[in-house]
């Protein structure tokens, strides 16, 4: 599903120079649960932009389901992220002045659905997350857990082939977090393939397999089944 | 999709409450100026649209003068020759129309009125102008003597629900009644031509000899072409034409055409309403512009310092799907949301305003003008305008961002936001010192129109009508009059310094008789000088017996006397000293002695210069003016009052104050001063709730900064001028912009006025410490409470 050969990126301000990804190359198969791991600043979180088409690469090669992404324009990239890739953030990065049920009808708006279909949609992932009962209520009222649930039922609603989730339960309790994680491993037993960038090993073990990262490039790979 | 848009701006709009606020107060009251001004120029510019014939009609404006005299007079006057010759003459003219407007006693029953809107026409009016017929027919009402036709209003007052016509009026001194012969709809507002009523010119009773002569020019003369592409070539025909007919006469007259379309606006002589220079008009767009533009700025100013605040909203849209298109519609969608609530609250307000802003402007702007198509199409444009301009920038801004900088937290704002929204700060305070200062300079021209020295003295002088009949009685009137202590002098006159005089012609006797001079001249008794305070310079008021002399039946006896003012007497080549006892003729027909002479004083506006000047003697005149003593105003009146209905029974007792009279000759200046000030004082608080909402957001972004000064040991006055320098300093720079540009358009429009105020130094220090103190206190209110706040909280939020 995705193929990437000697992804670079650099970082450059007027007097430094980062190198955020240093020929970095990995393939991710469909269905897989992959774990990126590292220490701040060794790249992950860039790999993670780039491979859901947030950030563009200096140069390599960047293959999705088949078709050389790297160098697309922000138009198609925005289209080929819409269609294919929902994304978890640590922060969930609700917008407050949307409800439950408007935030997750959101990604449906962009790609076109109509109003009863966006309905029933929305509604049958909120009730899949278990959120229904609060479908009316905005981000601010939710506890921290509820509101990544949101995040993911945001993510799932379009039904995409990628779920990108950069340190999902960073913001929450360990009850809650494992909670999401295990929403996420739901998700990936029903086919959506996950990349889940996270600092906590524990999390990590939910995946198939753990890439380290150190200075933009891959140095173990931990395959767990 | 559109329905997301809404609802997201619908409920940012309620969740920022503050900036929201400020946005749609902005909007709205610049959209109300805007409304409000659109209204007033719709009105100007509509004026004489209802009138099919407007495009070939034109309006005959005289000039004359005299061989070897460099002065000319021009103006809207003609005598009853132009119209029937002109006709008679040239193929261009279809028809051909006189008229003349006098104020008119009517008499009809019980109901004893002074009608100020009545005027004479030829028969001929109604099919040269579209007023139209209630009833009557169009070809016979005015065709005959002493017959007149009176609006739907008049027939109401006097009538009721009565037919009017066939019914008589007494009309004013005339021993014949008049006949209504038709009811035509009352004159629109927007009209250079309103009667209530409406006399043939044939009532007139002026001789037939008059068909004769070019001069006595007291009528106004319209002609209706066979295009509007005739009147060019009429015009050429028409000076060589008057070439032939003056030949060898000892003085030249040029007709020129006016077309009756471009009288209000753009002539500079007198109509029968009064007429608005063009120039009003684009200053008066302008400052709407100035207005709006000043809103838009505040809007983009907000929108641009909140957009770090919606870039998360952004960031994630983006994430998930949205296109920039997608982003950019909806920021312009809020946009739009704002304006038009902002356009439903100030079409609201515009209408709450427009009685007041009537009585402000001397204007009848009707509500329902806001649904004529202009004003609907102007709504619409402004709205998309205002929605665009001011909804763009900010939307381009947060399109821009890249949604990983901003998930991150690494985003900034740009420098470039930065500099767009000091130099908007800059910009609108620019335009309220401008305004400031111009409105500063027209107040003081104003007071200086208001309390120059004339020559004349204009206070606590009542000025009333005076007829046939009453001048039968005058000397018993005036002796009555003046039994009171309170009243100083009565003065039977032609017309009131204010009003100055009519076109004459003047010669020493030791200049030949082809050698006249143009002079404004005005007939008058013994107690003109004292009345209204002409100061004699050199020989002797008028007497009772110079007034004798100038009425004795034998025109052979007739002695005239003169007084000068001392540009007539230089005219005639004479010092004030030597003009007393001089020989000289006004019109040739009236020969005489001068008395002596008046210091020069201002006949006519301030924008002319002071030209010469004749009194000369005759008994009764068209006016009296009544001189009281300023301590007893109101029982000197109350008596005039009970003596004028013993004395006076053929008129109602009316009067008018003179300096009314001269503040009428400034009306459009007036009025323009006052919308001015209006609107001037609007574009400042609408620069003040920008500068309060960039005030607040400032200090919201420095909330931890402050409180780290505080723990350092800062003081409020060091927190409150640390806030506030940015702010001084751009409206310093306003300042320094606004001064020449300023100067250089006041100083343009002062060239208008032959008598000026100066531009000193004081009113632009009032404008710019005015400004700064304004900006000091806008942007203290924030300052001051941040300041105050305690440090523990804002750095434990932080």
């Amino acid at each position: 599903m995705i193929k990437i050969t000697n992804l670079e990126k650099i970082y450059r301000t007027e007097e430094v120079e980062t190198i955020a990804l240093n020929k970095l190359s990995m393939e991710v198969k469909e269905g897989e649960f992959v774990a990126v791991m590292g220490p701040s600043g060794c790249g992950k979180s860039t790999l993670l932009n780039i491979l859901g088409l947030l950030d563009d690469p200096d140069k390599g090669s960047f293959i999705f389901n088949g078709i050389e992404v790297a160098h697309f324009n922000e138009r198609k990239r925005a289209d080929m992220r819409k269609h294919n890739i929902g994304f978890v953030f640590q922060s969930f990065n609700l917008i407050d002045e949307l409800t439950v049920f408007e935030n997750v009808e959101l990604p449906l708006i962009y790609t076109g659905i109509k109003t009863a279909e966006r309905k029933e949609k929305v509604e049958k992932v909120l009730d899949k997350m278990q959120i229904m009962h609060r479908r009316n209520h905005y981000p601010q009222q939710l506890s921290g857990g509820q509101q990544q649930r949101v995040a993911v039922a945001r993510a799932v609603v379009n039904n995409p082939k990628l779920i990108l989730a950069d340190e999902p339960t960073g913001n929450l309790d360990s009850s809650n977090g494992s909670e999401v994680m295990e929403l996420l491993t739901d998700l990936n037993e029903q086919g959506t393939t996950i990349i889940m960038v996270t600092h906590s090993e524990h999390d990590a073990r939910f995946s198939h397999r753990i890439i380290r990262m150190l200075d933009g490039q891959t140095v173990t790979e931990n395959i767990l089944i | 999709m559109f329905q997301n848009y809404l609802k997201i701006a619908w409920r940012n709009i309620r969740k920022n409450k503050t900036t929201s606020a400020i946005n749609i107060l902005g909007l709205t009251i610049g959209l109300t100026s805007c409304f409000l001004i659109a209204l007033y120029i719709q009105h100007e510019l509509s004026y004489d649209n209802f009138e099919q014939n407007r495009n070939r009609i034109a309006r005959v404006i005289m000039e004359y003068s005299f061989d070897g005299s460099p002065e000319s007079q021009k103006g809207n006057f003609t005598s009853v020759r132009v119209a029937s010759v002109f006709k008679r003459n040239f193929p261009e003219v279809l028809s051909a129309v006189k008229m003349v407007e006098y104020e008119r006693v009517i008499k009809y029953e019980d109901k004893l009125i002074n009608e100020k809107k009545f005027m004479y026409a030829d028969s001929s009016f109604f099919s040269v102008f579209s007023f139209k017929l209630l009833s009557g027919d169009p070809h016979t009402v005015l065709s005959a003597p002493h017959q007149i036709v009176i609006t739907a209003s008049a027939a109401k007052k006097y009538f009721g629900e009565n037919n009017p016509v066939g019914k008589a009026l007494k009309v004013g001194t005339d021993s014949n009644y008049y006949q209504i012969t038709g009811v035509v709809e009352d004159c629109p507002a927007s009209s250079q031509i309103r009667f209530d009523f409406l006399a043939s010119f044939s009532s007139l009773g002026i001789p037939k000899e008059y068909e004769d002569t070019y001069w006595d020019a007291n009528y106004t003369t319209y002609l209706l072409l066979t295009g509007k592409d005739a009147l060019a070539p009429l015009q050429d025909k028409i000076a060589s034409f008057m070439k032939k007919e003056m030949a060898g006469q000892g003085a030249t007259i040029h007709f020129y055409l006016e077309p009756f379309s471009r009288i209000h606006l753009y002539s500079p002589y007198n109509s029968f309403e009064p007429n608005t220079n063009i120039s009003y008009i684009y200053i008066l767009a302008g400052v709407a512009l100035l207005i709006l533009l000043i809103a838009c700025f505040t809007y983009i100013n907000l929108g641009t310092a909140r957009s770090m605040e919606r870039a998360k909203e952004v960031g994630i849209r983006k994430v998930i799907g949205a296109g920039k298109q997608q982003l950019f519609w909806q920021f312009i969608g809020e946009s739009v949301l704002i304006c038009i609530l902002s356009l439903i609250l100030s079409i609201s307000i515009t209408c709450l305003l427009l009685p007041y802003f009537n009585a402000l402007t001397g204007k009848l702007i009707t509500a329902q003008s806001m649904l004529s198509w202009q004003i609907i199409l102007f709504a619409v444009l402004i709205i998309t305008s205002v929605a665009l301009l001011a909804g763009s920038y900010p939307a381009l801004i947060l399109i821009g961002f890249r949604p990983v900088s901003v998930l991150k937290g690494s985003f900034k704002n740009t420098g470039h936001g930065q500099w767009l929204r000091k130099s908007l700060i800059v910009f609108q305070f620019s335009i309220s010192v401008f305004l400031i200062i111009a409105t500063l300079l027209i107040q003081k021209q104003l007071y200086f129109i208001r309390h120059k020295s004339l020559g004349y003295d204009r206070n606590h002088v009542l000025v009333m009508p005076l007829d046939k009949e009453m001048r039968k009685n005058i000397s018993l009137i005036k002796q009555e009059f003046k039994s009171y202590p309170g009243i100083i002098s009565v003065s039977g006159c032609g017309r009131s310094p204010v009003e100055g005089g009519g076109g004459y012609n003047m010669r020493s006797s030791v200049m030949p008789s082809n050698q006249q001079m143009s002079v404004t001249a005005n007939p008058v008794d013994e107690e003109y000088v004292k009345t209204t305070g002409l100061q004699l310079i050199a020989g002797n008021d008028f007497t009772e017996q110079d007034i004798k002399d100038a009425s004795i039946e034998d025109p052979k006896k007739v002695g005239y006397h003169f007084i000068l003012n001392e540009s007539a007497a230089a005219a005639l080549g004479w010092t004030a000293r030597d003009a007393v006892g001089k020989k000289m003729f006004l019109d040739d027909s009236r020969p005489g002695v001068v008395s002596g002479v008046v210091k020069d004083f201002n006949f006519q506006s301030l924008h002319n210069p002071i030209k010469p000047f004749v009194l000369f003697t005759e008994p009764g005149g068209y006016e009296m003016l009544i001189k009281l003593n300023g301590s007893q105003l109101q029982s000197s009146i109350t008596f005039l009052e009970g003596k004028w209905k013993n004395l006076v029974t053929n008129r109602p007792f009316e009067y008018r104050f003179m300096d009314e009279d001269y503040n009428q000759l400034y009306s459009s200046e007036l009025r323009l001063g006052t919308v001015m000030n209006l609107f001037a004082t609007l574009a400042i608080i609408l620069a003040c709730i920008g500068m309060f909402g960039m005030s607040s957001y400032s200090v919201q972004q420095r909330v931890k900064e402050i409180g780290i000064r505080k723990v350092l040991g800062a003081g409020l006055l060091n927190i409150i001028l640390n806030l506030s320098k940015d702010f001084i300093r751009l409206s310093l720079i306003a300042i320094i912009i606004a001064l020449p540009v300023s100067w250089w358009a006041m100083h343009a429009w002062l060239q208008n006025y032959a008598y000026k105020t100066g531009m000193d130094y004081g009113m632009y220090l009032i404008a710019c410490l005015g400004t700064l103190i304004l900006v000091a206190a806008t942007v203290s209110i924030h300052a001051i409470s941040a300041a105050i706040a305690n440090p523990v909280k804002s750095l434990r939020s932080e």
